[in-house]
């Protein structure tokens, strides 16, 4: 095993931990390699918060381990901190100081001092697009930019392994891709990053997933991984002219058992139909829906998107 | 259940302000009289002395808060027709409320027994003799300025306010605000944090204290009689004693308003205890001994002791005995739940 901990960068092992009767983490198994994008996707209150915090020292697991970079991390928390960036769900800067002065700040507390502080400011200001804003109170930036600057100074020590706890919630969809853009420079550069979020499209951007839910862990390995190995069936993609309607006649026939369907789900103005043997079946549906009077301009057979297998394993 | 505790600890009136006689009469009148002002309920009867030093050293330390001296004529005077009965009381008034309370008491009690006194023995009314005046001298606060009163308590209980309100906003605000996490996983010991957060809130706490007594002396005309550095030195005792406090309502609120308001709850405990509204010989036996934790009690009298009866530590010693005492054990507590709080979040 000692091996095995020696190539990643996070090794879990039957980590939980439990609040009182709630239990937030169930023993969860995970690792992380060096150098990879690593997801960790689930729904709101599925215990993505709660294994960060257990990673990084804040929480004590109930059972079982985790070593971060090599170091049990039950014991020396201190050890591990000076190598790692945290960046957490709320905005983590100082929002009453100014960019350079929360900059400062956190050189200073990893111990960078002088003209090497200064170049690291001068590099993290430029990331996030703040240059001639120096001396701006970080309170009065967009949230792009907020986020932007959050992960320039949870990076200003140049750490081995980043965590980013949902970094682009609520941050609007070009600042998200040039967030993305940021992280992929990143692990050109050699670092790790422990990523958690809700949206698939950026779940779809990572090496590695794990997708929880309840505190478990319900699937683990690369999108393409996840999507052989959590899809049992294969995905119609249907664009009726009525497709709230078509919806409610596919699953009556789901209900019914007249038509063996597993998920009928909205894709925007498209239908997504998941089911087994989808090619010898492919033509009942058609006909089905025809029959119901409504006109299906396009129906074909396509790869599972992330949010397919999501939403089929979340069931 | 604060409003209850206030409620049973101030509704009483002021009862059982202990009293000290020196009887140089030795006779059964002065004897009714002390029995007269004692079943008035203001006074308990602390004890019979011979010493004026006795009552001088009793009067410092706040351990009576009024002393009755009966000249030795005092009944030969009241006996006879043309006599001119003197008495002498002293109160402590450097508290008001007990203080104007005595007085009114004694003053009633003084009345009445001159009257029982000629209408028994003489026969004649009330009105035919001007019966007795009782000489009273308010001492520490002669002039009984309001001032005198409740400025020091105001400046102690400010610094109280001060130091429990900008502790307490250390942490629940980094909480509030989202940074405490980020704050906790840098490369700072727990005891680097809590040092980085403690250090400014002494150093605010001993300026706003420095141009409080200030304002109090040079506005308000308040003495300075004790020691001064004695003064300063236990201002940054007490100050660590409520750093503590505050550091433990940080750690537990989870945003500034939650720990605004256990900073209320606390600070209003502390103010029943002070004396400051009601004097805690008034209380409940049960609430006085629990008086005796409440270190801004002893931070009160301190305060008082050396501003206005230039008490040293001689006669302070129980006091700051105490509150250095309670200083540790509420710091030490305070610093592992603090550490604890931060450590396993």
């Amino acid at each position: 095993m000692s091996e095995q901990i020696a190539n990643h960068t996070i090794f879990a092992r039957g980590l939980s931990k439990r609040f009182g009767d709630f239990t937030a983490v169930n023993r969860i198994d995970f690792e992380v390699r060096a150098g990879e994008v690593f997801g960790f996707l689930g729904p709101n209150g599925s215990g993505k918060t709660t294994t960060i915090r257990m990673m990084l020292g804040l929480i004590q697991p109930t059972e079982g381990s985790v070593e971060v970079l090599g170091i049990p991390v039950s014991g020396n928390p201190e050890l591990i901190r000076p190598r790692v960036g945290y960046m957490s769900q709320r905005f983590s800067l100082y929002n009453d100081l100014t960019v350079s002065q929360n900059l400062t700040f956190y050189g200073k507390a990893y111990g960078l001092e002088n003209d090497l502080l200064q170049e690291r400011m001068q590099n993290a200001v430029e990331m996030a697009g703040l240059v001639g804003q120096e001396k701006t109170r970080t309170r009065d930036l967009a949230g792009g930019w907020r986020q932007r600057l959050a992960l320039g100074a949870a990076i200003l020590h140049k750490p081995e392994l980043i965590f980013l706890d949902e970094p682009t919630a609520g941050v609007d969809p070009v600042s998200r891709r040039a967030f993305w853009d940021l992280l992929y420079k990143l692990v050109t550069e050699g670092t790790t990053i422990f990523v958690t979020t809700h949206y698939m499209d950026e779940a779809e951007h990572c090496h590695r997933l794990a997708f929880i839910q309840r505190g478990n862990i319900i699937a683990h390995g690369t999108p393409d991984q996840i999507k052989a190995q959590n899809m049992s069936g294969q995905v119609l993609e249907i664009a009726p002219d009525d497709p709230e309607r078509a919806m409610i006649v596919l699953r009556n026939a789901m209900q019914i058992d007249s038509l063996p369907l597993e998920e009928v789900s909205l894709y925007g103005a498209l239908l997504h139909v998941i089911a087994k043997d989808m090619q010898i079946i492919k033509g009942d549906i058609s006909s089905l829906l025809e029959d119901s009077g409504i006109k299906v301009e396009h129906a074909a057979v396509i790869e599972p998107s992330l949010e397919d297998v999501f939403i089929s394993s979340m069931r | 259940m604060e409003l209850l505790l206030i409620g049973w600890a101030t509704s009483r009136p002021i009862t059982n302000l202990p009293l000290m006689v020196i009887d140089y009469d030795q006779s059964q009148t002065s004897r009714e009289f002390v029995t007269a002002l004692v079943n008035t309920g203001t006074f308990a009867l602390e004890g019979y002395t011979w010493e004026m030093s006795t009552v001088e050293e009793k009067l410092e330390r706040g351990q009576i808060y009024a002393a009755v001296i009966f000249p030795p004529d005092f009944s030969e005077q009241l006996a006879i027709a043309s006599g001119r009965p003197t008495l002498q009381v002293l109160l402590n008034g450097a508290e008001s409320s007990p203080a104007l309370e005595a007085s009114r008491s004694i003053e009633g009690v003084t009345r009445d027994f001159g009257e029982h006194i000629t209408l028994d023995r003489l026969g004649l009314s009330p009105g035919d003799l001007a019966g007795f005046v009782p000489s009273l001298r308010m001492w520490f606060n002669e002039k009984l300025s309001e001032a005198y009163y409740t400025t020091p308590a105001e400046l102690a209980l400010m610094l109280e306010f001060t130091i429990l309100l900008f502790a307490a906003l250390s942490f629940s605000r980094e909480r509030e605000l989202g940074t405490l996490e980020q704050l906790l996983v840098m490369p700072f010991s727990s005891l680097e944090i809590i040092a980085g957060k403690a250090i400014p809130v002494i150093l605010i706490g001993f300026a706003d204290f420095v141009f409080l007594l200030g304002v109090v002396h040079f506005a308000f005309d308040v003495p300075v009689r004790g020691s001064l550095g004695l003064l300063l030195f236990l201002a940054v005792v007490y100050i660590f004693v409520e750093l503590g406090k505050g550091m433990v309502i940080s750690v537990l609120s989870r945003t500034q308003h939650q720990a605004f308001l256990l900073v209320m709850l606390v600070a209003m405990i502390d103010l029943m205890f002070t004396g400051y509204a009601v004097p805690v010989e008034s209380m409940p036996v049960f609430l006085q001994y629990l008086a005796n934790l409440i270190p801004a009690h002893h931070w009160l009298t301190i305060v008082r002791g050396i501003l206005l009866k230039g008490a040293g530590i001689a006669v302070l010693w129980p006091s700051v005995l105490t509150l250095i005492v309670l200083g540790l054990m509420i710091g030490t507590f305070s610093l592992a739940f603090v550490r604890k709080a931060l450590n396993w979040e």
